[in-house]
């Protein structure tokens, strides 16, 4: 789940590191809620018997992370199964209501009932699996499984991450005013930046209409889209760590404070401002005007997206059926991409943003996190949490919310908040220059 | 000036007429316009997929066309901010969690929709961000705004045309045999939105059923 930093920046004490920021806020894994169930030991032979007999009478339907039969080994290398009989619901403090059924059940097999706690909900990391296990076994199914990084990343990884990390916060340093929200598209199979583009909310230089494409950000990008990073980071982190501020505010970033686009100065001497063109806004009409120009529209290709996007929709009826539709949709949106990937290789023609992760100095807002929901962004990583308006976990929680079509992966990388400063990141650079 | 029924009718007819031009460019049908002091100011329509850009809903479409307008007549923020104050927005569907976002920011003072959003409404479906209010939070962070909305505006309607787009896209639409039933305009007040689950889950149910994925793209 974590990185190191190479030795380097480690020994002076610039430690990076990557966490994931799950889809559901996080519980202490030794505090999770527990739910009172029967259980009893039986005998090995009857176990096949009794647990058929039981996901009949008795089947764990709000349970069905937790395992029917917990094996143990005893002192003398003997093994003790116990099964789950039933939910034990709490009446005034009595739990001894089983149904008919299950009663029979015991007596039947002469059955020593116990009560005992297993967890409520299925685990959703490892750490917490591993606690869930000390009280009854449970299954483990890692979420977003088909999302690289959710189990960690290599070294390799790692530093890869933290040199865009990096040029994401150069980026975001290097205007003429305050620090700023910065964001880096970036095609991780090829390392390769799509895009990349500073908050434009005081001062876009150049008129809002994108369809020409020339605003100052889509320049940059131009520059930027067919570099590899290396040259890029270099160039922009030495040339722009300049500018000496003792004082650093965040009042400009766009994310955390949406609504103050009126209170905020203006730069003198520029051009247009927009009270929506956030870094994430921008970065995505770049990788748009990208592909527009990389690829122009032909009829044929439209026809293919809508019928593509079409294949996700299924009609929903009741709320058991949407729960399984929801299942199927996350299937076609695999193989959507499956079938996107092939027409990449037939043409590489991107889909939006599909497979492409993006780097953002702080937590973006309600409106950015769900535009990059909407262009099927594939991981976000920042660095800063945004406690004001942030929807990556800090207000709302986006990666969480099941009823959205596409689900990115959000980790968070952490950085020392002196990074920040022009000194501490020249400092980087000069390291690992 | 307050808007008759009449008034509200013939907005949301004219947003439709900007759905059906989006459906004629095979985008999702959506669209709206933007109405200040009952004269329409703005409009627009989905351009998710002439764009390449996943977020050129019809609401974002017409803000945009309205900030360039606006700069190019010389005005400033302050004057930009107090339009969209007195504007109010009428769209075939609920705006989604992003445009819901940017109505906030940008402070419009009333929204009117069509159908509602099951999968990403951001005006009560999944999130109520009409409702955003908050006491100013510390110094230099301001106060998030909320503005009055109103759905169940021409529904049927703007059932109708996602449905048509469905239908043009896939052969076997045909056998979808959902029935849509129109919502009554109703506003959304904080009461309804998280006192009755039973008004929340009626008209959802209702309404949503085939047209929940329109802005996914």
């Amino acid at each position: 789940m974590t990185g190191s930093t190479d030795g380097r920046a480690a020994s002076s004490s610039n430690c990076w590191k990557i966490i994931h920021i799950p889809d559901k806020p996080p519980i202490p894994p030794d505090n999770q809620p527990t739910t009172i169930v029967h259980a009893a030991a039986i005998e090995p032979q009857h176990a096949n018997t009794i647990v058929r007999k039981l996901n009949q009478i008795a089947p764990l339907e709000n349970l069905r992370h937790v395992k029917r039969v917990h094996k143990r080994c005893l002192d003398e290398g003997k093994i003790q199964l116990f099964v789950v009989l039933c939910m034990a619901p709490e009446n005034d403090g009595k739990c001894n209501h089983m149904p008919e059924e299950v009663l029979e059940l015991v007596t039947l097999y002469q059955l020593s009932t116990f009560i005992t706690k297993v967890c409520t909900y299925a685990a959703s990391t490892k750490e917490e699996w591993e606690e869930q296990c000390k009280l009854w076994p449970t299954s483990f199914h890692p979420p977003t499984y088909n999302i690289d990084g959710i189990t960690g990343f290599s070294e390799e990884d790692s530093q890869s991450i933290f040199r865009f990390m990096k040029f994401a916060v150069s980026l975001a340093k290097s205007g003429v005013g305050s620090v700023v929200n910065a964001a880096v598209i970036v095609d991780p199979s090829t390392m390769q930046v799509i895009a990349s583009s500073r908050d434009q909310v005081l001062s876009c230089n150049t008129p809002i209409k994108k369809n020409n494409g020339e605003t100052c950000c889509s320049r940059l990008s131009e520059a930027t889209q067919y570099d590899t990073i290396e040259t890029e980071d270099r160039q922009s982190l030495l040339s722009k760590c300049s500018f000496n501020d003792a004082k650093l505010t965040y009042n400009c970033v766009s994310c955390l404070n949406p609504w103050s686009w009126l209170e905020q100065k203006l730069h003198t001497g520029s051009g247009s401002w927009h009270p929506l063109q956030h870094a994430a806004i921008v970065a995505i009409e770049n990788s748009a005007a990208r592909e527009r120009d990389l690829f122009p529209m032909n009829g044929h290709i439209a026809d293919e997206f809508v019928h593509e996007d079409y294949k996700a929709l299924s009609p929903t009826g009741s709320p058991w059926k949407r729960q399984k539709i929801n299942l199927a949709n996350v299937k076609d949106d695999e193989n959507m991409n499956c079938q996107k990937n092939g027409l990449r290789s037939d043409s590489s023609r991107p889909y939006l943003c599909t497979g492409y992760d993006i780097y953002l100095v702080w937590e973006p807002c309600t409106m950015c996190a769900m535009a990059l929901v909407h262009q099927r962004i594939r991981r976000i990583f920042y660095a800063f949490p945004n406690s004001s308006d942030g929807a990556l976990g800090s207000v709302h929680r986006l990666q969480g919310e099941k009823s959205l079509n596409h689900h990115y992966a959000v980790f968070r990388v952490l950085i020392p908040v002196d990074v920040l400063k022009s000194e501490a990141l020249f400092a980087i650079t000069a390291e690992n220059g | 000036m307050v808007e008759t029924q009449e008034d509200t009718i013939c907005f949301m007819n004219l947003a439709i007429e900007q759905a059906r031009l989006a459906l004629d460019s095979l985008e999702v049908p959506v669209g709206c316009v933007i109405v200040e002091d009952h004269t329409v100011i703005a409009s627009g329509r989905n351009r998710t997929t002439e764009t390449r850009n996943a977020t050129r809903h019809a609401e974002m479409e017409a803000i945009d066309m309205l900030l360039e307008h606006w700069q190019k007549d010389g005005l400033s923020r302050e004057e930009v901010a107090s339009k969209f104050s007195r504007c109010t927005l009428y769209v075939t569907c609920e705006p989604c969690i992003m445009c819901a976002a940017a109505l906030s920011i940008i402070g419009i003072k009333e929204v009117y929709y069509g159908c509602a959003n099951d999968k990403f409404g951001g005006c009560g479906s999944i999130l109520s961000l009409h409702m955003n209010s908050s006491e100013k939070l510390t110094s230099g962070v301001s106060k998030k705004k909320g503005f009055k909305c109103t759905r169940g505006v021409m529904a049927s309607e703007a059932i109708d045309l996602l449905r048509s787009f469905y239908e043009q896209g896939n052969p076997n639409a045909g056998r979808v045999n959902t029935v849509f039933t129109l919502i009554q305009p109703q506003s959304l007040t904080e009461s309804q939105c998280k006192g009755s689950k039973q008004f929340d889950t009626s008209c959802r149910g209702a309404v949503m059923k085939n047209v929940t994925c329109l802005r996914s793209y």
